[in-house]
Order: structure tokens, then sequence, then C-alpha cells
């Protein structure tokens, strides 16, 4: 599984590595680029589809609780 | 002004009344600007208890919690709050001194990286490292806080920037976020029409609300489940959701839940799963679980579709919202209604079994039986973790969710106590009991300080077994009866105790007193703990053992 995002927090990517391993899933990849808005991350991701599934998941609401309130 | 002040003056610009902490050296600038300030401080004797004790004022008001620590050791005794806010949803901002930035990394006196520690356990934290963003930061940690699925936020201020001059502007005009809805979609029309259609087509549906309930659903869920004639059940986070008296509700499923809600999920033809999460402690084996049922599944987190249990409809969105389309839908045509199954399924349970050992015995489940007939309909109760917690939610009918606070997902022992302190500040006019056990009861005991202190009038019914008697019952059931360290019979004088913080205690441990003790217990105007010593042996039925299905339901002793 791979994922291109694009991260409000640059710290989400330890974040991100951490929930990988915690679901014995395995990070094979990552690249970032950061400036001071913005953080664009791709990560390649191994494991079994279903711990694949809940760090999807979970990313996804990583992703969600960074979005700045309106 | 400097940055404490601006923390303090950003805080009265949310409209924080309260605040609860412990004060230390890194936090010391903002103690010195709370001081005479109309923000209020409430000084706890720990710091977990005042994340508890702010977890229980947001839980039972809806507003959003404050905390503050200081650095170190003051900040990580707030991890367990935080986490448990986070499992249960709740809106809480938590404030740490951090050492001076120079300091930062050099193991310094009462150094932490609390943002490394709680960036797992909160909806997101902010190391503040320019002071003239310290208003700034906090609005958008309250914003954060209260947006979509509710959270604790973390803001970590080092100590040179709680002292640093700033121009007095950058609090009066930054910016404060409105709250972020969960999703900028509204309720998919397509899948309301679907989940309908099912719904209309069904035999045996049944309804489950989840804590989701508590972001001002309520009046829409008593509608809906009316509306249908459904027979509906609850998680321990949404007790409180069902109208008083309602016919087809079935009270709380899950393990330690009412055969008939139970019996009920597991013949339904359709489940229809509002704002809840599928915790493991609901479903047992998921694969089992309600296995004859197609399921709707609304929430307002997209990531708990399908995370447990597949959804044939999944409705994202606001739950409010979700049960207004739903019911706008449903009264188009002619309304369904499932009377006769909510009669059926009300009659697959019977009264709560029961390990009460005759008249001359105090049992714990009799002496909540009658508590529960002895408190007025708007009391607030909060409880600690265990056996009490589970007889409590079998038996407690709350006015509302917001009368109700235990800590679910996380089962945080040492919780009960200060939350019911936190609540108290919340809703100052209402009856507010703690109900604990010995075993969570010693966790928190220096909180009779704060009670006294600020003469909370939250009483205290202590539930005591002598015995930690949740991992009493699985070492007795599961574990051969090696009673390992659970028991508590040198357990202290808890009336001496709370007299000797001033508080007023009574005892009973017999059942012909308990009736006239729990009536004055109940009545007595002012702070006060009910020692109820207790049957040391009694368990919680019906009971479905981890990872099994109400197929394995027990009900007694083997």
């Amino acid at each position: 599984m791979t994922c291109d995002l694009t991260l409000r927090d640059f710290r989400s990517i330890a974040r991100i590595v951490n929930l990988a391993h915690r679901f014995n899933c395995r990070c094979t990849r990552v690249d970032a680029t950061a400036d001071a808005d913005a953080t664009q991350a791709m990560f390649a991701f191994d494991g079994p589809a279903l711990a694949l599934t809940r760090l999807r998941a979970q990313i996804d609401r990583i992703l969600a609780y960074e979005a700045s309130p309106e | 002004m400097n940055g404490a002040q601006a923390v303090v003056e950003a805080l009265g610009r949310e409209g924080v009344d309260f605040i609860f902490g412990y004060p230390g050296g890194a936090i010391m600038p903002m103690y010195d600007a709370l001081f005479q300030h109309p923000v209020r401080h409430v000084l706890c004797r720990h710091e977990a208890a005042a994340v508890f004790a702010a977890s229980g004022y947001a839980r039972t008001s809806g507003r959003v919690g404050v905390c503050c620590a200081t650095s170190g050791p003051g900040a990580t005794n707030l991890v367990t709050g935080l986490l448990d806010a986070f499992m249960d949803n709740v809106p809480v901002v938590a404030i740490t001194g951090q050492v001076r930035t120079e300091l930062m990394g050099t193991d310094g006196f009462q150094e932490a990286d609390v943002c490394a520690i709680t960036q797992g356990i909160t909806k997101r934290n902010f190391l503040v490292t320019d002071s003239t963003k310290i208003a700034s930061t906090l609005h958008e940690a309250f914003a954060l806080a209260r947006s979509g699925r509710p959270g604790p936020v973390l803001v970590d201020i080092p100590n040179d920037l709680l002292k640093a001059q700033l121009d007095a502007a950058y609090v009066t005009d930054a910016v404060r976020p409105a709250a972020r809805p969960a999703t900028s979609a509204r309720v998919s029309e397509a899948a309301v029409r679907d989940a309908v259609a099912r719904i209309r087509a069904a035999r045996r549906p049944v309804a489950i609300i989840g804590g989701g309930v508590r972001a001002g659903a309520v009046e829409a869920y008593r509608t809906f489940v009316s509306l249908l004639g459904l027979p509906h059940a609850s998680t321990i986070m949404a007790l409180g959701s069902a109208s008083p008296n309602d016919p087809a509700y079935l009270g709380m499923l899950g393990m330690h839940g009412l055969k008939a809600a139970n019996k009920a999920v597991q013949r339904a033809d359709l489940l229809i799963a509002l704002g809840m999460r599928f915790d493991d402690r609901v479903t047992g084996k998921p694969d089992r679980f309600a296995r004859t049922a197609a399921v709707i599944h609304a929430d307002i987190d997209a990531t708990e579709f399908n995370k447990i249990i597949h959804a044939d409809v999944s409705l994202h969105g606001d739950l409010r919202d979700t049960l207004e389309a739903l019911v706008a839908e449903l009264v188009r045509t002619q309304v369904p209604r499932f009377d006769d199954w909510a009669s059926e399924a009300q009659q697959l349970g019977g009264p709560l079994p029961s390990d009460r050992v005759g008249d001359h015995v105090l049992s714990a489940t009799d002496v909540l039986d009658r508590f529960f007939a002895a408190v007025p309909d708007d009391a607030v109760i909060t409880t600690d973790v265990g056996q009490h917690q589970m007889w409590t939610a079998q038996r407690a009918r709350p006015a509302h969710p917001r009368n109700y606070a235990t800590s679910a997902g996380l089962g945080s022992m040492g919780f009960g106590f200060p939350a019911a302190i936190g609540a108290q500040f919340a809703r100052p006019d209402a009856p507010v009991f703690a109900i604990v056990g010995d075993g969570g009861f010693q966790m928190c005991l220096p909180e009779l300080a704060t009670l006294r202190r600020y003469n909370v009038p939250a009483k205290i019914l202590l539930i005591d077994n002598q015995n930690l008697g949740m991992v009493r019952q699985w070492q007795e059931l599961f574990f051969s009866e090696r009673y390992s360290a659970t028991n508590l019979a040198d357990n202290p004088d808890f009336a001496a105790i709370a007299r000797a913080y001033g508080i007023e205690a009574f005892f009973v441990n017999d059942p012909h007193d308990a009736d006239d003790v729990i009536a004055r217990f109940v009545a007595y105007r002012g702070p006060a703990l009910l020692h109820a010593a207790c049957h040391p042996t009694e368990n919680v039925w019906p009971m479905i053992p981890a990872g099994m299905t109400v197929d394995d339901l027990m009900e007694a002793r083997a």
C-alpha cells in the first residue's frame, strides 16, 4: 500500500510510522518534503490486508484531526 | 501583557469558567496570571484527578473541560486522563508548562517531551514556539477539541514564553476558529433512502445508540425510535438516551448488558447502529455478533465504517442530521411500527440475576437498587470502574446522557470521584453522586481535600466489597479461583478518612438499616460519603465472557 499525503504537521510522519509498526505492518519507504505550511509525504507499507486497512483508517483520522478548524 | 496573561485571557474569550490543575515550576507564570482572575482555578490534589475532573465537567456540560499542569511529572500525570478522553471522545484542553526553550533537549529539571508522549492519545497537540501565537494556538485547540468527533488537545508552552512580553493585540485580535463540522457533506440522500427501505422491509429491527448521541442528538434519537416503536439498546456511553419509561428500551447491551438487549440484537434481522463503534465489550466475537442482521451504521467518523462489523449501509454525518433525515424520509409515506416485535424483544429478558446471599448480609446490588429508588430523577451519576460500574449501568435510568459519566473505553480506575467534582462545578444545582468501588476510590482519596476546600456538595457512594471485585470475579470464573492480588480485606476505615478531611460520613453494613441510611445520605446538604460494606464475593450477572457471544451468556456461578 502506498499513500501520498499532505500533512499539516510534519510530526505526523513519526506517528504514522509508529502506527504501521503497531499494526504489524512494515514501512518500506518514506519520502518527505517539508515547507513552512505543509509536508508532502509518500509512504509505502507492507503487511496483512486487514492491518493495512486499519492503518489506512487511522491515517485518515490523523489527516482529519490535522485539518484547520474554519 | 505577558504570555501567561495571554493564556488566561484566551481562556476567558473561550468562555472558560473553571480550570482544574496543579501548580509547579514551569507553569508558575500562568498561576500568577490566574491569581484573582475571573477564570477560576480549582486546585486538585493530583494532576490525574485534575484531568478527570475536566473530563467530568465536559461530559456533564457539553462544554470543553480545561486542565493544566506543570512540565515533566505534572504533564505525564495527565496522560491517562487524556487517553481516557480520547477513547470516549470528550472535549478536553490540557495546558502544560514546559521548561525554558534553552533547556529543551538538555534533560533539564522536570523536562519531558510531552508532545511526543501524547501524540497518539490526543486529537492533536501543540508546542508553542512563539509567544505571539499563544492565544491563536489556544483558540485552535478549543475549536479542534469541539470539532467533529470531539476529543482532547494538549498545548505545551515553555516557561520563557509564558514570561515573555507581547502586545495585547495578539490576544484581542487572535482569530477564534469555529468548531469544524465532522464532514462538509450532509449525509447522503441515497444512503438515507436505502436505510429507510431496509427499515420498511425489516421484521425484527433493533437500534443501538452509542456515545455519538451526546453531540446534541438525544431528542432526534427519541423521536426516531418512538416513531417506529423500535426496540433499542444502549452502549454504556449512551445511557440516558432513551425516554423515561420507554417500553421499547431494552437497556445496556454487551458483556454485562441486559439479557433482552443482547438477545434481541442476536435475533435481529436489521441492526441500526447509531454513533457507536462496535467495541469488543459490545460485540464479544464480531463474526458471530448479530449474524442474521443486515447493518445500517451511522457515524460522524468515516473510519468507523467496516472497522469491526461490515455495514450494508453507511450513513456518514452528524448523528442528529442523520436521524432527522431518516425521520423525514420515513414520514413521506406510511410509517412502519414494530410494537409487537418490541414487546417480544422485551420478553427475552427477565429480572437481573443476582448473587444476593440472604437478608442478613448487605448486597451491593441491593444497595444500588435502594439508592436508585431514593435519588431524584435529575441526579448526575458518575462511576468508577469495575463491578459497581456494571451494576450501576444495568440499573441507572439517567434522564439524559449528560447526567451520566463513566470511563467507558479506557476503563480508568480513579475516574469516578474526580469526575463528580468536575460535574458538580459544571452543574452546580444538580444533585451529583459518584458511585465508586474500594479499589478505585483509593486511587483518588486526596480529592476529599478538593471536595472540602470548595465545599462541593457532590456525594460519594462507596461500594466496598474488600476486593478488586471485577478482577476477583474473573479469577473465580477463569483462573481456577487463584485470587492473586485482589483481596483488600485490610481496607482502611473510609468513614474515618472522610471525617478527617472534614467530610460527613455515613456507614451501613446491615440491610435492615440501608433504606434509612441511604435516605439520610441522599438528603444531606453538602459533601458526604456513604460507606457501604458489602458482601465480598457478589458477581456481576449476566456475563458474556470476553470473545464469546450471547449464546455463551452466564447468569450464575456454574
